[in-house]
C-alpha cells in the first residue's frame, strides 16, 4: 500500500486517530475558555463575564433545580431532583418556549402544501410565485414594530414572526423540490389512470418528503433566531426571555449553561428527525 | 474567542500623553457630555491636566458592558446599575460627578384611570430589572399595595418598541418606561400617569462613574483624567444654566438625540441636574445619599441583581465621602467620591 501524507485525498486517517482529531477543536476551544477565565478571575476575582467552574455549577443548579423567581413554588421537603426539576426555571422557559417552536413548526405544514400546488398547478403558481418571491426578500425583523402593533404582544406575534421569517424560504425549497420531479413521471401516472389528488400526494409529495424534512432540519435554526428575537422584544417567559434578563446584570453564569442546553435541544429535533426521515423513507438517499 | 480577545486587547498605554475613555448613552442629563466635546471645552480641560479624553457614545447596555469588560475608563450610569453591573461584577467603580437626579423623567402610565390598588393581576409592560421595575416597586409600597406585588404580571418588553407596542393594543393597560417615550405614550388622552420619579427625589441618580483602578494609577494620570472629566462638566453645565452660550449648549444637548429644543427642554424640567459643583457635593456628602441607596441596594438583592453567588446585601458594599460604608468593610465595591466635586467648588481645578 503507497503511503500518503495526511493531506492527502486518499490518506485514511484509522478510527482512533480520526476520534481524536474530531475532539481537537473542543479540547482548543475549552482551553481558550478555561485561560481566559483564570486569567479575569486572577485580575478581578468575582468577575462575571467569563464565569469560572465554580460560578458555572452554581449558575446550573439555580437554573435547573430551583424555580424562576417569579414562581411562589417552594419545593417539599425532601423533594427528589426530578421533581425539582419539573419546577425548576430551565423546565419552566423550555416548556413556553417549546410550545412556541411547537406550534410554528405545525404551522408550516399547510406551508408546505401550499408550495406542492403552487410547484404543480400553474394556477396557483400564477397566484403565488411572485408574492412568495417578493416576500422572501423581506427582512422579516424590521417588521417587528408592525407585528406588535398587529397582533399584540402575546404569543401570536411571536409564532407569526417565526412564520412570516422562515416560510418563505421554505415554499421556495418545496417549490424547486417539486419541480425536480420528471414531467414524465407526472405524465405517465396520468396515463396509468391517476387523477390530480393521486398525483400531488401520492407521487409527488409522497417522493419529495425526505427532502422537506431534511430542508426543516436546516431551517432549525432560523426558527430559533426568530423566535429569540420575538421573546427578547416582549415576553414574561421563555430561553430568550431569560437570557435578555440575565444579561442585565450579566449572568454569564446562567446564559451559558442555557446557550448549551438550547444547543442540545436544537440537536435532539435534528437528530430525531434525521431519524424520522431514515424510518419513513429508508430508499432515500442524498 | 471574542472575549479572549477583549482580554488581551492592550490597555491605554501610559505613553504620553495617556488616553482615556468615556462612554456615554442617551439620556436627558448625559446628552451635555456630547455638547462638552464639540464645543471643545473637553479639549480645554485635557490639555490643561495633559491627558486624552476620547468621548464615545454606546448603546445604554452596551456601555455597561464595556465599562465591566474594562474596555473603557469611566461610564455614565443610573446608581442602580452601578450597583449591579461593575460593582456586583466585582469591579471596584468611583462615582466622582453626581449629575442629576429623575425627577419625573420615569413614569407609570395607566389606562382607563386603573390605580395602584387595581393594578393586581393586570398585564404592565416594563424593561424589566431596570430603574423602570424599581419605580413601579416603589409606587406600589407607597400605595400600601406592597403585598400584591406579587400578583403584578409583568411583560418584559424592549424599549426600542415598548411605545408602539402598548400604544396599539387597548388590552394593554399598564406601562412603565422613560422620557421621552413618556411624552410619546402621554399623547393617547386615554393614558394617565399615576406615579412617577418625582415622587422619590434622589432615588435615581444619573451618575459618572470611573475605575477605582483608573483612578489609583500611580502615575497619577488617573487622576489627572478626573479633575479633567470634572472640570469640563461643570463648565458646560454653567454654559447650560445661562449666560451667553446657553442657547449653543442646549441645543449642541439637544443634538446628541435628535431631539427638538422644545422636546430636550421639556425632558430637563423632570431632570434635577446638579447643575453647580456646590448642589452636587452637598447632596453627594449628606445622609439623604445613603438612605436613598439603602432601598436601592436592597431592591438590587431581593431581586437577585446582585447575582447568584451573593448571598447578603452587605457582600457588595458602598463607601461614602465621609468615610463610612454600608455593607462589609472589606467589600465595597462603589464609592462615592466628593473630592472632585469639592475641588470644582472651590475653584482648585
Amino acid at each position: 500500500m503507497a503511503r500518503f501524507s495526511p493531506f492527502d485525498i486518499q490518506a485514511r486517517p484509522n478510527y482512533l486517530l480520526g476520534q481524536a482529531l474530531s475532539f481537537v477543536l473542543f479540547v482548543v476551544c475549552l482551553g481558550l475558555y478555561i485561560h481566559t477565565s483564570k486569567a479575569r478571575h486572577q485580575e478581578n476575582p468575582e468577575d462575571r463575564v467569563v464565569p469560572s467552574a465554580a460560578q458555572l455549577r452554581a449558575g446550573i443548579h439555580s437554573s435547573a433545580l430551583e424555580p424562576a423567581e417569579e414562581d411562589d413554588y417552594i419545593a417539599p421537603e425532601g423533594a427528589g431532583k426530578w421533581e425539582r426539576f419539573r419546577h425548576s426555571m430551565i423546565w419552566k422557559d423550555t416548556a413556553s418556549s417549546g410550545k412556541r417552536f411547537g406550534i410554528s413548526l405545525l404551522l408550516f405544514l399547510p406551508a408546505i402544501l401550499l408550495a406542492l400546488h403552487i410547484g404543480l398547478y400553474p394556477y396557483f403558481n400564477a397566484g403565488f410565485m411572485r408574492f412568495v418571491l417578493f416576500f422572501d426578500k423581506i427582512v422579516a425583523l424590521s417588521l417587528l414594530p408592525i407585528l406588535i402593533i398587529v397582533f399584540g404582544t402575546d404569543e401570536l406575534s411571536k409564532i407569526s414572526l417565526i412564520f412570516i421569517g422562515v416560510a418563505p424560504t421554505l415554499i421556495l425549497d418545496v417549490i424547486q423540490m417539486v419541480k425536480a420531479v420528471p414531467q414524465e413521471q407526472v405524465v405517465k401516472s396520468f396515463t396509468l389512470g391517476a387523477n390530480d389528488f393521486d398525483v400531488t400526494y401520492r407521487v409527488v409529495l409522497k417522493q419529495i418528503m425526505p427532502q422537506i424534512i431534511n430542508s426543516l432540519r436546516l431551517n432549525l435554526k432560523p426558527i430559533m433566531l426568530f423566535l429569540f428575537a420575538g421573546e427578547m422584544i416582549a415576553a414574561s417567559d421563555g430561553l430568550a426571555y431569560r437570557i435578555a434578563i440575565m444579561r442585565r446584570h450579566m449572568g454569564m453564569d446562567v446564559i451559558l449553561p442555557y446557550v448549551l442546553w438550547v444547543a442540545l435541544l436544537l440537536f435532539l429535533v435534528d437528530f430525531g428527525l434525521r431519524l424520522v426521515n431514515k424510518r419513513m423513507h429508508p430508499w432515500f438517499q442524498s | 474567542m471574542l472575549v479572549a480577545l477583549f482580554a488581551f486587547a492592550p490597555r491605554a498605554q501610559a505613553a504620553a500623553p495617556p488616553t482615556f475613555t468615556v462612554g456615554w448613552s442617551v439620556y436627558a442629563g448625559w446628552n451635555p457630555y456630547f455638547y462638552m466635546q464639540k464645543s471643545g471645552i473637553l479639549k480645554k480641560w485635557a490639555d490643561k491636566y495633559g491627558v486624552v479624553i476620547k468621548v464615545q457614545r454606546f448603546d445604554y447596555a452596551a456601555s455597561l458592558d464595556s465599562f465591566v469588560a474594562k474596555n473603557i475608563d469611566a461610564c455614565t450610569m443610573t446608581n442602580m446599575e452601578a450597583l449591579d453591573m461593575p460593582a456586583a461584577a466585582g469591579v471596584d467603580s468611583t462615582a466622582i460627578v453626581m449629575g442629576d437626579y429623575s425627577n419625573g423623567n420615569d413614569a407609570v402610565l395607566t389606562r382607563n384611570g386603573l390605580t395602584f390598588d387595581k393594578l393586581s393581576g393586570h398585564k404592565v409592560m416594563l424593561v424589566q430589572k431596570t430603574v423602570s421595575e424599581y419605580l413601579l416597586e416603589r409606587g406600589m409600597v407607597m400605595n400600601g399595595q406592597q403585598a400584591k406585588l406579587n400578583t403584578l404580571k409583568l411583560i418584559n418588553t424592549s424599549d426600542s418598541d415598548i411605545a408602539p407596542a402598548f400604544l396599539n393594543n387597548k388590552g394593554n393597560e399598564a406601562v412603565v418606561t422613560w422620557k421621552p417615550l413618556v411624552s410619546q405614550i402621554l399623547e393617547d388622552k386615554s393614558v394617565h400617569s399615576i406615579f412617577d420619579s418625582s415622587k422619590i427625589p434622589g432615588e435615581i441618580l444619573d451618575l459618572l462613574v470611573v475605575q477605582t483602578s483608573v483612578l489609583q494609577r500611580p502615575d497619577g494620570s488617573g487622576e489627572r483624567f478626573a479633575k479633567a472629566i470634572t472640570g469640563a462638566w461643570y463648565e458646560t453645565m454653567s454654559q447650560m444654566a445661562g449666560g451667553p452660550q446657553q442657547l449653543a449648549a442646549l441645543k449642541g444637548s439637544a443634538a446628541a438625540s435628535s431631539d427638538t429644543l422644545e422636546s430636550y427642554k421639556e425632558q430637563l424640567k423632570t431632570t434635577a441636574l446638579f447643575a453647580t459643583p456646590k448642589a452636587a457635593t452637598e447632596f453627594t456628602t449628606s445622609p439623604t445619599l445613603k438612605q436613598k441607596m439603602e432601598l436601592v441596594r436592597q431592591f438590587c438583592f431581593t431581586h437577585g441583581l446582585l447575582g447568584k453567588g451573593i448571598k447578603s446585601v452587605d457582600d457588595v458594599s458602598i463607601a461614602y465621602p465621609d468615610g463610612s460604608v454600608q455593607g462589609r468593610k472589606d467589600r465595597v465595591r462603589l464609592r462615592f467620591d466628593a473630592k472632585y466635586m469639592q475641588a470644582a467648588m472651590q475653584g482648585k481645578l
